[in-house]
């Protein structure tokens, strides 16, 4: 149903391979990352972080707190849709899985 | 699948070309530009609103409180949130499978904004063939004028953009003043920035790349389709063979079909596709290509719908369903989920406790015999109005309950800790026991809720 596929786009409106790789690992990181603050910090107050028996606190302020979980959840999730973007795109061709190549298969394992 | 242009040796370092899509009137873009006016209305004006002496809709970060007009939400109510996550993914579910890609054509930030950016272009560039005259003249004065006019529109409304967003999250009104003084906080500046930043780079550069690239949904919508979604799809069996033909000529004569090839549907895509290929992952149901298509018909004088909404079974001539069992399961676990959430908030409770026990010491045993335990009780009044709490405590004989009472007084939407003491006398307990402390209001019998803690007392 879906019959152009991005390496089969026009050229001409593609955009490069370092910008789409840099789109695939910022995008989706910068979306969970946005999730995991949410749900993390509706359960930890940043201020209450690090500040069991002595003071100062780990953060200054909330807002503080906030913004450092963002980016390290950014940062972290970053390093993982990298690392499997980079298993995506150095693993070898699957072959195509059609009907033909699995006769052809069939035909080899039965000689 | 493949056109005249396409580099099949990799093109891996293809630089993008840049889209100019034509400007296209019709009943379709009306709709799309109501859209884009209602919904850029909600996200400028909602935070100036004002509820009951605060901004309408905050969500109060450093209080920890999401203010939603009446309603207070707290840490506490983080499921809330999850909840209207789910709806609003099951509505996406629901809408696709009814009507296909209905978000990213009306709905979608990305295309939203991508519109407005398009129209500032227009204003100060000119049509489509303008904007690409001028990107291939030399630099000359009229035309750094007219890149930096729209770059200055561009950048002031970016920022005007991250300034809202950061409204939401500090009072808006006050953030106003903070910026016509330059003193915004470092925070608050690094926001605006960062929000204004993504816009500008997403409406102004990135346009339909965030959707061929980086979009999660245009990957996997076509899993909630089915033969009887509504998509944007070229009648090909009425319009093929493609070809040109003279004014009054009787294109069956010619052996030729409806499509008169003026590519006007390909100039006016926004992602720079050719609908006549067959239902494409790029596609965004803009419909610009319908309303193009519409007109070029009118003008050749066939009728209209080339070019339209239909469904497979639709083109294929056979009973279209709308009731379907799929939409029937989005439909009644969407209407579940909204009655629930409704129930739920209007039904939650009004005051929360939380009970913790004094870090520093496990107990102390008094001279007067007595052994004291130690805690922090915070009350938290989820109520519109004050309340004046009594705490008490149960679960141990001869339980003694002693705070700076009688009563705590805590105001709407806030919360107060308490200090409290309890007491037992030396030879009820060995050992640790579990024991309740409850709150209640004075004034409203029914404010009420209760927490656990542990009592502890000295083994021997």
């Amino acid at each position: 149903m879906f019959g152009t596929r991005p390496d089969e786009y026009p050229a001409k409106l593609r955009w490069p391979r370092l910008g789409q790789d840099a789109a695939i690992v910022i995008w989706p990181s910068f979306l969970v990352a946005s999730v995991a603050t949410m749900v993390c910090f509706a359960f930890i107050d940043p201020l209450l972080v690090g500040n069991d028996d002595s003071p100062p606190p780990a953060f200054a302020s909330r807002m503080t707190g906030y913004a450092v979980g963002f980016f390290f959840f950014w940062l972290v999730a970053s390093l993982s849709s990298l690392l499997s973007m980079y298993l995506v795109r150095t693993a070898h061709p699957e072959p195509p899985d059609n009907d033909e190549t699995k006769s052809a298969d069939r035909v080899r394992s039965a000689q | 699948m493949t056109g005249p242009d396409v580099e099949t040796d990799g093109g891996l370092y293809a630089t993008r070309q840049k889209i100019y899509p034509r400007e296209i009137a019709g009943r379709f873009q009306s709709k799309r530009t109501i859209t884009v006016w209602v919904l850029l209305g909600i996200y400028y004006l909602l935070p100036w609103f004002r509820w009951s002496g605060r901004q309408a809709v905050l969500f109060d970060l450093p209080a920890r409180k999401f203010h939603l007009f009446a309603l207070t939400l707290w840490p506490q109510d983080f499921y809330f949130l999850t909840w209207l996550l789910v709806i609003a993914a099951l509505s996406l579910f629901f809408f696709t499978a009814l009507a296909g890609r209905l978000f990213c054509g009306y709905a979608c930030p990305q295309t939203v904004w991508t519109e407005t950016f398009l129209w500032m272009e227009r204003l100060v560039e000119g049509s489509r063939s303008q904007q690409m005259k001028l990107a291939k003249a030399p630099w000359t004065a009229q035309k750094l004028l007219r890149k930096g006019a729209k770059q200055f529109l561009w950048i002031a409304f970016a920022l005007w953009t991250g300034f809202t967003f950061v409204g939401y999250f500090t009072p808006i009104t006050e953030l106003a003043g903070l910026i016509a003084h330059f003193s915004t906080g470092p925070w608050e500046t690094f926001w605006v920035l960062f929000y204004g930043g993504a816009t500008y780079v997403n409406a102004g550069f990135m346009r339909e790349q965030v959707c061929k690239y980086m979009c999660p949904y245009a990957r996997f919508q076509s899993a909630m389709f089915d033969k009887d979604t509504l998509i944007i799809t070229y009648d090909d069996q009425r319009g093929e063979p493609r070809g040109a033909r003279k004014k009054g000529v009787d294109p069956k004569s010619r052996g030729l079909g409806d499509c008169v090839d003026c590519t006007m549907c390909v100039q006016v895509c926004p992602t720079g596709i050719d609908i006549r290929q067959g239902l494409q992952y790029e596609c965004i149901a803009c419909a610009a290509c319908i309303d193009a298509c519409d007109e070029v018909m009118d003008k050749v004088g066939y009728p209209r719908g080339l070019i339209r909404y239909d469904t497979q079974h639709g083109l294929e001539g056979k009973k279209k369903h709308v009731v379907r069992p799929r939409t029937i399961v989005y439909a009644s676990l969407l209407t579940a989920l909204a009655i629930g959430l409704v129930v739920t908030i209007t039904h939650r409770d009004a005051v929360g406790v939380d009970v913790l026990r004094d870090r520093n010491a496990l107990f102390r045993e008094r001279a007067d015999g007595y052994v004291e335990n130690v805690y922090n009780v915070k009350i938290l009044n989820k109520d519109s109005a004050a309340h004046e709490f009594r705490i008490t405590g149960s679960g141990l004989e001869g339980l003694v309950v002693d705070y700076a009472g009688p009563t705590v007084w805590v105001g709407p939407g806030e919360v107060q800790g308490v200090p409290v003491r309890l007491r037992i006398p030396g030879d009820e307990l060995k050992g640790g026991a579990d024991i309740q402390l409850a709150v209640q209001a004075t004034d409203r019998p029914d404010l009420k809720a209760a927490g656990k803690a542990r009592f502890i007392a000295p083994s021997d």
